[in-house]
C-alpha cells in the first residue's frame, strides 16, 4: 500500500458508466434510502404491459363481464326455481358466515371500482370525464382503496380458512362443469341440474380462485401499502403494482359473475347472504347432495317464523 | 424546440453538493427538510476510480413516471421539462418505483398510506397550472428560473462546472468539445 | 454556463418573502415562534411566505462568500430589505458563479433563526436578556476592575478570521491601547506555522500565486490538503490545469476527493511530511533533476540540505513514510518532467509539533526545482478562513502588530505613528514590570491554542502578572481548539466568558458554569460592509447586503461602544470618523493602508478596492488582469505589495517573487529580511533582480542609508527627508523611500536569497522528528522530539509527552493513529454551518473514518456507534464510517461538530424563544486530541496523535 499511480487509461468513464447502468451503489449525503443507487435498472416493458394491456383488462373485467353477462341473460335467461318458492327456508349459513360475507364482498367491490380508476382511469374515464373530474375521482380512488384494504384482507383470510373444509372438490364437480351448472337454457345442456354438495363446482372455483388471487392481491398490495415496513426495492414494487393488476382483473372478472350468478342467475340465491336461510327448492335445485345430507343426518333446520 | 437535459461530468465532479443546496436555495420555499432533488453519488469511495455523479429527475424523454403515474400527474413542456401537477397527485409512490433514478421522493414517511405530495426536480421551472413566478408557485414548485430566461440554480452554481444544464444540443456539444478539448489548452472551461 | 441565459436580472415580484420582519419578529416574540421552530423549516418557510410581498423591487448587492478562503463573489438579492435571492456571479474572477455547498447556502448559512438575538447573561443559571447599553457597562466594568487588580494582561481577546480587515484591525487596535499582546485568532491554529515558516525562508508567510495561476502549472503537487473539499471552487483552476495536461500529485494519509482526481497518490503516515519530501528531493538530487542556476543565484544553504537528503534514501523514506520507492520516484518525475510546478499545501502541513519545519520543506522543494516566482509555479499556501489572510495582515496575533511589524519598540514606535498618538501614552496602558525576565509590551501573548493554559496554568510558570480572568471569544468557536476537556476547564475557571458572536458557540455553552457568560450578538459580514484579502492576497469589498438582523451590531460598532466605557475611544478613533456609534470602514482602511507599509497595502484605498469589486467582468480568469476598462492593466483586487500611493496605481503582485516582471507591473524577488550576510556568507541574490531594476544583483532592504549610499537620498524631495531620515522603506510614513525605490525600478524590501537554514528556530533546517504521540516507538530514538522549551508566556512539552507513551504504554492502549480535517458542507467549529438548515441535512451524524480491516477486527461495521478515546482520555460516542479512504492503523474525523461531550448533549441557551441549538450536534473531535504544540508558532497538533475505538 506504498501508494496509487492511477492509470491513466481513458476508458475510465466507460468503467463507471457500465457500472452505474448495472446498479452500482456508492456514498452520498442523502439519506433517502434509494439514492446511494445512481440507476435502478428493470425491464422497462413492465410499464407498457401495465398501460396497455392490464389496463384495458381491467376495464374489461369489470365492465366488461358486465356486459357479456346482460347479454348471456338476454339469450339465455335466468335460472329459475323449477318448482317456485317453497316458502320454507333452509339453514345455511351462519350469522357469522354472513357478516364475514359481507365484511370481504363489500370492499372487495369498492376495491375494484377503485382499482379501476387506478389501472385504467387515465386511459378511459379521463378522456370521458375530463380532467377535473378524473382528479377528485383518483384521489378519492386512492383513500378509498387505501382504507377498504384492510377489511377485505381481515375477510379474505378468514373467510379462506373458514370455508375451505366446504369447497373440497369432488368427483361429480367436473360433472357439473360438463353441464355448465345447468345454467343453460338452450341446446344440449338445457335442463340438467348436476349434482352439487354444500358447495358447486363453480362456487367451489370462485372460492379457490378468491384464495389465491385474493392471497396475491393482498400481498402485492401490502408492499405497495406500507412500502416502509416491507419494501425491499422499487423493482420489488413495480413487480407487486403488475401483480397486483393482473390478480386484481382476475378477482374483479370472477366477483362479477358471482354477483350475477347470486343475484340475478340463480333465483332465490341471494337470500343465502341476507338471512343465512336459502328456500327448500334452492337447495334441492341447486344442492341436491347437501340437501341429502343435512336432510339424512338430520342438520337440517328451517328458519322459525 | 428546445429539449432540456442535465448532464454531469465526472472528471470534473468534485462531490462539493454545491448544487444540492443551490437547489435547497433557489426552491427553499417548496422542498422541505429531507427532500432533496438532487443529490451526489460517489461510487469506488476512497478507491482509485472513484467517481461523484450529480443526479436529479433526468427529464427523460419516455419518461417512465409519466407512464406509470395513475393520476396523471405529469406534464411534458414544450422544452422537454418534466413537471408534475402536486394538486393532483394521490401519493401512491409509482413514479419513485418507476423512475429509474430514484428522482420523486416524498414528504411523508408514515406507516399506512399515501406518502404525501411527490416532489421532484422542476429543471427549475415551477410547476404546471401556476402563474411563473407567483407566490403559489413558489411554495408549492420553487423557483421558475426558466420563465425568467435562466437556466437551473444547481448547473449554475456548479463549483467546478461538471454539471451542464440546457438544451440537449448544447449540453452535449459542450461535453463533446471538453471531451475532445481534454489535454488541450482550456477544455472547454469556459462553458 | 452562459448558455440561454438572458439576463441576470429578476423581474420584480419574482420572489419574495418577508424574512427580515419574520426575523425581526422571532427575535421579540416567544411561545408561537418556538412552537413554529419545532416543526422543522419547512413550516417556517411557509409561514415566511405567508407575509409575501411580491411587489417590492429587486436591489442585487455584491458580496463575498465568508466560509473559505477562495472568496468566491455572489451576487445577493434583497427586497425590502430581506435577502430573498442569490444568483452565480458568472463574471467574477475566481469562481465564474461557482459554489460549493457553503457557497451555495450563503443566504442561510448566517442567517439562521438560531442565532444570539440580543445580549444575554447567564445568572444564577439562567439566561437573560439584557439591553446592549447595561451588557457593555457591566463587561467593561469588570474589565477595568481586572486591569486594577491583575493588570491588562488578565484580559484576553480571541478575534476572528471572520473579521473585515477593518473589523481585524481595529480589534488589534483595541488591544493594543487596553495594553495587553493577549490577542490571538484562529490563524494560530491554522497557518501559524506557514507564515512563520515561509516568512522566515523567504520574506512573506503567504500565497505566493494565486488560485487563478494554477491553470498555469503544469505539475500540482498537493500536500496535506484537500481543496475538493476545503476549496471546492479552486479545483475549477486546479482541474483546469489536469485538462490542460498538467499532473496531480497528492501526498495524504487518505484517498481524499482531491486524491481521486490525481494521477498519483502518495499516502503517507500523518507527521512525516518531512521525510517525505526529503525522499522526492533524494530522487531529485540523484538524477540531476534540480535547478541548480536557481538555487545558486537565489537560494541560500542548500548545502545542509543536500546533506540531510542523503540520510533520506528511498528504503528510509518508506520505512518512515509507508510510501513505496515507486511512488516517490514517479512523483518526483513528474516534478522533473512538468515545470513549471506548483505545491499546495495546507493543514496536512501545518497543524503538527513540525509545522514550521513542514512549511519551511515545502518551500525548499520548490527551491529546488526552481519553481518560484513564476506563473505556474509558487507556493499556493491554501489559507483557511475568508479573511484569514486579511486578519493575519492585520496583526491580529500573539506576536505581531498590523503588517508584522514584531513587537519591537521600533514597532510600536511606527503604529503610535500611524495612529498619531504619543508611544508613551501607549506604553503608559501596559503592565511595566517584567514577568520571568520579560516585558509584557514586547513579549507576545498567549497563543489562541493555549489560551486555557493562561487560565490553568500555574501562575509561576505563566511570564505574566496573573491568570486570564476574563476572555472575549469574538468570532471563534473553542471547540476547534484541541484537549477539549481542559478548554472546558478553563472556561469554568475564568472569571468572565464574553462571546461575541452571531451564536452562542461553545465557549457560550460547554462550560459548567452558572453565572459570568455574556453572549454580544455580532452581526455577519454580510449585514456590514468592509473588505477582505482572499488567499491570493486579492482584496475584495463587501457590500452591506442588509441591516444586522434582530438586534445584533456590527463587530465595529461593539468595540466602538466597550472602547468607550473603557476610556480609550478617543484614542481608538482619532483618525476615524464615527457616526451613530459605528466607525468608518473606508476611513479605517485609510488609516491602516498608511501603516502596512511592510507588505505594500500603501497602493490600496476604499476607493480602488471598490472599483474592483464593481467591475469583477474586466478580470481575466486566466492571470486576473484587467485588460480593458477603468482598472486596465490592474491585477484583481490589487493582490499585495501594492506599491507607492493609490494615485500611483500599482497595479498590485500577483505572483510573490517574480524575476520576470518589473516591480513597478508587479515584478519582485526574495526579500532581504535577515541582513545581508551570515556566517560571513552574503545571503543577498547573486547575479539575479527582478527586470529592469537598476542594480541586477542582490541589494539589502531600501533604507535612508541605502539610499545616501547610491547617491539617490536627493530624489526625496525635502518633505520626505525629514519622515525617512533614520527609517527603512517599512517605516517611512511619507512613502519617499518607496518611490525612489520603484523609480529605479528595484524592490523596497530588497533582494536576498531564499534561506533554506532559519538560524533563529529551532531546528535550523527542517528535520523529521516523530509525533509526540507516535505508533512507531522504534524510530523515537533515532528521530526524537524536542526537548521541553519555553515558548513566550507559556511552557511547552514535548519529551515529557514522548517519554510517558513509552513509559505507559500509551502507543499500545492506543493504537491507531487519529488524524481530523473538513467535510465540504461544514466550516470551522461548525455552530454557524451546523445552524444552515440546507447544510445541516447533509451531514446529521458525527463519525470517525477507520479502515474495513480495523474495523473487523473490532466488530465495527459501517455506521455502528463506537467509542473512540483519545490518548489522554477524552472519549467520544460517535458513528464508524468503515471506508477504505484510510489506510489501516489509520483514523480521520471532522472536527465541525460539538453541542455533545462524552455522549451527554450540552445545553443551549433559548434567544427569542428559539433555542439556538444548532439542527445538527454531535461530539468534537478535539474532546479526543491530544496536546501537542509547534515550537515557534505555538500551532496545535490535531493531525497527528493516537487512539482506540470500540464498538458501543
Ligand atoms: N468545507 C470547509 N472548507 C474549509 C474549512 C472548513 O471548515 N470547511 N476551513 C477552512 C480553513 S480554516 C482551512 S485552514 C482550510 C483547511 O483545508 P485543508 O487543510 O485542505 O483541510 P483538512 O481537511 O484539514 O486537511 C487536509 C488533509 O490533510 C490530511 N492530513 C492529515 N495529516 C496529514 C499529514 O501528516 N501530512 C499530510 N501531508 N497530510 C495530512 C488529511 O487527511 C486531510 O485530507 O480549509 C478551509 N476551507
Ligand atoms: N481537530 C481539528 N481542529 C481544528 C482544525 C482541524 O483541522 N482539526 N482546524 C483548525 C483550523 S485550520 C482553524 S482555522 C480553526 C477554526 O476555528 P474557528 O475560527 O474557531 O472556527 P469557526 O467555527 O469558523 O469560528 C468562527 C466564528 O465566527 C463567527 N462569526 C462569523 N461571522 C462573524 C462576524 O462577522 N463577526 C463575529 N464577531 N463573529 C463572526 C461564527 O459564528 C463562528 O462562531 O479550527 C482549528 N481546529
Ligand atoms: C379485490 C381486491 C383488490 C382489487 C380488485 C384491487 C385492485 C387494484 C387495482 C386495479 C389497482 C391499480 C393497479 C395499477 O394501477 O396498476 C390497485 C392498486 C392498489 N391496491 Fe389494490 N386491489 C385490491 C385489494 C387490495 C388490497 C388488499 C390492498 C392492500 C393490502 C391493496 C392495495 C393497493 C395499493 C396500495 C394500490 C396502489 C394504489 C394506491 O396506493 O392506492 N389493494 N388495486
Ligand atoms: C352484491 C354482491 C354479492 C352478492 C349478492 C353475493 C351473494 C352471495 C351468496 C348468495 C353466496 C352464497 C352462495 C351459496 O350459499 O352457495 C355468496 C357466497 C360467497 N361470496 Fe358472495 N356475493 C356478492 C359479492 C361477493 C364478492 C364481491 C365477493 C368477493 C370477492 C364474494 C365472495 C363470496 C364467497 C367467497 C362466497 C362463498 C363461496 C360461494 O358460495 O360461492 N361475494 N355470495
Ligand atoms: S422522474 Fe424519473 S422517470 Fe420521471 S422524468 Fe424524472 S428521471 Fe425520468
Ligand atoms: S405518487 Fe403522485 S406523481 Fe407519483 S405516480 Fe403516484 S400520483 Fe403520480
Ligand atoms: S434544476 Fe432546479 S429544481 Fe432541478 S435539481 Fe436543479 S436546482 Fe433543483
Ligand atoms: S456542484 Fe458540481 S462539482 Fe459540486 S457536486 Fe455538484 S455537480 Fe459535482
Ligand atoms: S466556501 Fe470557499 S469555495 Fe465554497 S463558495 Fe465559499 S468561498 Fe467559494
Ligand atoms: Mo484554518
Amino acid at each position: 500500500n506504498g501508494g496509487e499511480i492511477a492509470p491513466q487509461a481513458g476508458n475510465e468513464a466507460e468503467v463507471v458508466w457500465q457500472a452505474i447502468q448495472q446498479g452500482a451503489e456508492g456514498r452520498t449525503t442523502s439519506l433517502n434510502e434509494h439514492h446511494p443507487q445512481l440507476i435502478n435498472s428493470y425491464d422497462l416493458r413492465m410499464l407498457d404491459w401495465r398501460n396497455d394491456w392490464l389496463s384495458y383488462a381491467m376495464f374489461f373485467a369489470l365492465f366488461g363481464m358486465i356486459a357479456v353477462f346482460i347479454a348471456f341473460i338476454a339469450i339465455n335467461g335466468i335460472s329459475k326455481l323449477e318448482k317456485g318458492f317453497s316458502g320454507k327456508m333452509v339453514y345455511r349459513w351462519s350469522k357469522t358466515d354472513v357478516f364475514l360475507h359481507w365484511l370481504a364482498a363489500i370492499p372487495c367491490l369498492l376495491l375494484c371500482v377503485t382499482g379501476l380508476v387506478l389501472l385504467s382511469g387515465k386511459f378511459i374515464i379521463e378522456p370521458l370525464l375530463g380532467t377535473g373530474a378524473f382528479a377528485g375521482m383518483a384521489n378519492v380512488s386512492k383513500l378509498v382503496h387505501d382504507y377498504m384494504a384492510i377489511p377485505f384482507m381481515l375477510g379474505w383470510i378468514i373467510i379462506s380458512i373458514k370455508w375451505a373444509k366446504n369447497q373440497i372438490p369432488a368427483r361429480y364437480d367436473l360433472d357439473w362443469f360438463m353441464v355448465v351448472g345447468g345454467y343453460i337454457n338452450f341446446g344440449p345442456f338445457k335442463g340438467k341440474h348436476p349434482h352439487a354438495g354444500f358447495a358447486n363446482a363453480g362456487e367451489k372455483l370462485f372460492f379457490w380462485a378468491f384464495v389465491l388471487f385474493g392471497l396475491v392481491i393482498s400481498v402485492s398490495g401490502v408492499i405497495l401499502l406500507f412500502p416502509n415496513l416491507v419494501e425491499p426495492s422499487r423493482t420489488v414494487s413495480m413487480i407487486a403494482v403488475l401483480a397486483h393488476g393482473a390478480a386484481a382483473i382476475v378477482l374483479c372478472a370472477f366477483s362479477i359473475v358471482h354477483i350475477f350468478m347470486a343475484t340475478v342467475m340463480s333465483e332465490g340465491g341471494v337470500d343465502c347472504m341476507i338471512s343465512g336461510y336459502c328456500d327448500e327448492n334452492w337447495a334441492i335445485q341447486h344442492h341436491d347432495l347437501w340437501y341429502d345430507e343435512i336432510k339424512a343426518n338430520g342438520t337440517l333446520k328451517y328458519m322459525e317464523k | 424546440m428546445a429539449q432540456m437535459k442535465f448532464m454531469c461530468d465526472t472528471k470534473r465532479c468534485i462531490e462539493c453538493n454545491g448544487c444540492v443546496v443551490a437547489c435547497k436555495n433557489e426552491n427553499s420555499e417548496a422542498v422541505e427538510w429531507g427532500i432533496q432533488r438532487r443529490r451526489v453519488v460517489t461510487i469506488n469511495d476512497g478507491q482509485p476510480g472513484e467517481a461523484s455523479i450529480s443526479v436529479a429527475c433526468m427529464h427523460c424523454d419516455d419518461a417512465p413516471c409519466m407512464k406509470v403515474c395513475p393520476a396523471n400527474v405529469f406534464s411534458k413542456t414544450e422544452d422537454g421539462i418534466v413537471l408534475h401537477d402536486k394538486d393532483r397527485c394521490i401519493g401512491c409512490g409509482y413514479c419513485l418505483y418507476a423512475c429509474p433514478f430514484g428522482a420523486p421522493q416524498f414528504p411523508k414517511k408514515s406507516v399506512f398510506g399515501g406518502k404525501g405530495k411527490m416532489d421532484k426536480c422542476t429543471f427549475c421551472a415551477g410547476g404546471p397550472n401556476t402563474e411563473a413566478g407567483s407566490a403559489e408557485e413558489k411554495v408549492k414548485y420553487g423557483a421558475n428560473r426558466i420563465a425568467e430566461g435562466k437556466l437551473p440554480m444547481c448547473a449554475e452554481l456548479c463549483s467546478t462546472k461538471a454539471l451542464l444544464a440546457g438544451d440537449a444540443g448544447m449540453v452535449s456539444d459542450i461535453y463533446r468539445e471538453r471531451v475532445v478539448g481534454r489535454g488541450h489548452e482550456n477544455a472547454g472551461w469556459e462553458k | 454556463m452562459q448558455l440561454t441565459k438572458k439576463s441576470t436580472e429578476v423581474k420584480a415580484g419574482a420572489l419574495g418573502l418577508n424574512r427580515r420582519q419574520f426575523l425581526k419578529n422571532a427575535g421579540v416574540t416567544t411561545g408561537g415562534i418556538a412552537a413554529a421552530s419545532m416543526l422543522g423549516t419547512g413550516m417556517i418557510k411557509k409561514a415566511e411566505a405567508a407575509s409575501t410581498d411580491l411587489s417590492q423591487p429587486v436591489e442585487v448587492k455584491r458580496t463575498i462568500c465568508s466560509a473559505c478562503a477562495v472568496g468566491c463573489g455572489i451576487y445577493a438579492e434583497v427586497q425590502n430589505g430581506v435577502w430573498t435571492g442569490q444568483e452565480p456571479a458568472f463574471d467574477h474572477p475566481f469562481n465564474a458563479g461557482g459554489h460549493c455547498a457553503k457557497g451555495a447556502a450563503i443566504r442561510e448559512h448566517g442567517h439562521s433563526t438560531k442565532r444570539v438575538k440580543y445580549p444575554m447573561k447567564l445568572e444564577g443559571g439562567k439566561w437573560k436578556k439584557l439591553s446592549w447599553e447595561q451588557a457593555i457597562n457591566e463587561i467593561g466594568d469588570k474589565m477595568l476592575e481586572i486591569k486594577e487588580t491583575s493588570g491588562p494582561d488578565s484580559v484576553y481577546f480571541m478575534g476572528s478570521a471572520k473579521f473585515s480587515n477593518e473589523g481585524a484591525y481595529m480589534y488589534r487596535k483595541f488591544a493594543a491601547l487596553w495594553g495587553t499582546n493577549n490577542i490571538d485568532h484562529s490563524a494560530r491554529i491554522c497557518h501559524s506555522t506557514s507564515v512563520a515558516g515561509v516568512a522566515n525562508t523567504w520574506g512573506y508567510g503567504a500565497q505566493s500565486n494565486s488560485f487563478n495561476d494554477i491553470r498555469n502549472a503544469k505539475n500540482i503537487f498537493l500536500i496535506g490538503a484537500n481543496p475538493a473539499e476545503a476549496h471546492p471552487v479552486s479545483l475549477q483552476h486546479i482541474l483546469t490545469a489536469k485538462e490542460r495536461g498538467a499532473t496531480i500529485t497528492v501526498a495524504d494519509p487518505r484517498f481524499s476527493r482531491t486524491a481521486a482526481h490525481a494521477h498519483i497518490h502518495l499516502p503517507l503516515r500523518p507527521g512525516t511530511d518531512i521525510p517525505l519530501v526529503y525522499g522526492l528531493m533524494w530522487h531529485i538530487f540523484e538524477n540531476g533533476w534540480e535547478d541548480k542556476n536557481f538555487m545558486e543565484q537565489r537560494a541560500w544553504g542548500m548545502d545542509k540540505i543536500r546533506e540531510e537528503v542523503k540520510r533520506w534514501t528511498p528504503e528510509e523514506v518508506e520505512n518512515v513514510t509507508g510510501c513505496s520507492r515507486e511512488a516517490v520516484y514517479a512523483a518526483a518525475k513528474h516534478m522533473h518532467e512538468n515545470r513549471p510546478g506548483t505545491v499546495i499545501w495546507c493543514m496536512g502541513g501545518t497543524q503538527h509539533t513540525v509545522g514550521n519545519a513542514n512549511t519551511r520543506i515545502y518551500s525548499i522543494l520548490q527551491l529546488v526545482l526552481g519553481n518560484m516566482g513564476i506563473p505556474g509555479g509558487g507556493t499556493n499556501i491554501f489559507r483557511g478562513h475568508d479573511n484569514v489572510q486579511g486578519a493575519t495582515d492585520m496583526g491580529l496575533l500573539f506576536d505581531n502588530l498590523p503588517g508584522y511589524y514584531g513587537l519591537t519598540t521600533a514597532a510600536w514606535q511606527h503604529w503610535c505613528r500611524v495612529w498619531d498618538l504619543p508611544f508613551e501614552q501607549v506604553k503608559a496602558n501596559f503592565d511595566p514590570n517584567q514577568y520571568l525576565g520579560k516585558d509584557p509590551m514586547t513579549t507576545p501573548g498567549m497563543p489562541c491554542s493555549r489560551w486555557h493554559d493562561g487560565v490553568l496554568e500555574d501562575k509561576a510558570n505563566l511570564a505574566q502578572k496573573d491568570h486570564l480572568r476574563l476572555a472575549f471569544f469574538w468570532g471563534q468557536s473553542v471547540n476547534t481548539q484541541s484537549r477539549q476537556m481542559e478548554v472546558r476547564d478553563g472556561l469554568d475557571k475564568l472569571e468572565t466568558v464574553v462571546v461575541v458572536d452571531p451564536y452562542p458557540t461553545m465557549a457560550g455553552v460547554m462550560h459548567r458554569r452558572t453565572d459570568g457568560v455574556y453572549l454580544l450578538p455580532a452581526a455577519t459580514q454580510f449585514e456590514c460592509e468592509g473588505s477582505l484579502n482572499n488567499s491570493g492576497r486579492s482584496v475584495q469589498w463587501r457590500q452591506q447586503v442588509v441591516e444586522p438582523l434582530f438586534e445584533s451590531k456590527n463587530d465595529l460598532e461593539i468595540m466602538y461602544r466597550l472602547a468607550k466605557r473603557v476610556g480609550i475611544a478617543d484614542d481608538f478613533t482619532k483618525k476615524i470618523k464615527v457616526t451613530n456609534n459605528l466607525p468608518d470602514a473606508d476611513d479605517i482602511m485609510r488609516e491602516y493602508t498608511v501603516g502596512m507599509r511592510s507588505v505594500g497595502y500603501t497602493g490600496w484605498s476604499p476607493e480602488r478596492v471598490k472599483a474592483h469589486t464593481m467591475n469583477w467582468g474586466d478580470f481575466s480568469r486566466e492571470d486576473l488582469q484587467a485588460k480593458g476598462g477603468a482598472n486596465k492593466g490592474e491585477t484583481y483586487g490589487l493582490p499585495w505589495p501594492c506599491w507607492g500611493t493609490p494615485e500611483q496605481k500599482h497595479p498590485g503582485t500577483h505572483i510573490l517573487y517574480r524575476t520576470g516582471m518589473n516591480v513597478n507591473q508587479g515584478g519582485g524577488n526574495f526579500r532581504a529580511r535577515f541582513g545581508v550576510e551570515f556566517e560571513g556568507e552574503s545571503i543577498l541574490a547573486d547575479g539575479s533582480a527582478s527586470k529592469d531594476a537598476e542594480i541586477q544583483d542582490g541589494y539589502p532592504e531600501f533604507s535612508d542609508v541605502l539610499l545616501k549610499q547610491l547617491g539617490w537620498w536627493d530624489e526625496l524631495t525635502d518633505e520626505e527627508k525629514v519622515a525617512a531620515e533614520g527609517r527603512t522603506w517599512a517605516t517611512d510614513l511619507s512613502g519617499g523611500i518607496v518611490r525612489v525605490a520603484l523609480a529605479h525600478n528595484m524592490v523596497p524590501y530588497g533582494n536576498a536569497k531564499a534561506r533554506c537554514r532559519v538560524w533563529t528556530f529551532p531546528d535550523e533546517i527542517p528535520v523529521h522528528r516523530e509525533p509526540l504521540y507516535t505508533p512507531r516507538r522504534d524510530l523515537i530514538a533515532k528521530y526524537p522530539t524536542h526537548e521541553d522549551m519555553r515558548v513566550h508566556r507559556l511552557p511547552t512539552l514535548f519529551k515529557t509527552i514522548q517519554d510517558k507513551v513509552i513509559a505507559d504504554d500509551l502507543d499500545k492502549k492506543y493504537p491507531l493513529i487519529a488524524t481530523s480535517g473538513r467535510l465540504v458542507e461544514y466550516e470551522g467549529g461548525g455552530e454557524e454551518s451546523r445552524s444552515s438548515a440546507w447544510l445541516a441535512e447533509l451531514q446529521q451524524e458525527m463519525f470517525v473514518e477507520i479502515n474495513p480491516a480495523d474495523a473487523t477486527d473490532r466488530g465495527i461495521r459501517d455506521g455502528d456507534d463506537v467509542w473512540l478515546e483519545g490518548a489522554e482520555g477524552g472519549r467520544i460516542k460517535i458513528k464508524a464510517m468503515v471506508t477504505p479512504r484510510v489506510l489501516p492503523g489509520t483514523t480521520w474525523m471532522p472536527y465541525h461538530f460539538a453541542g455533545v461531550m462524552h455522549d451527554e448533549e450540552l445545553q443551549y441557551p433559548e434567544s427569542g424563544g428559539v433555542s439556538t441549538k444548532p439542527y445538527v450536534v454531535g461530539e468534537s473531535a478535539n474532546t479526543a486530541l491530544t496536546y501537542g504544540y509547534d515550537p515557534v508558532a505555538q500551532m496545535q497538533e490535531t493531525k497527528a496523535s493516537l487512539c482506540q475505538i470500540e464498538k458501543a
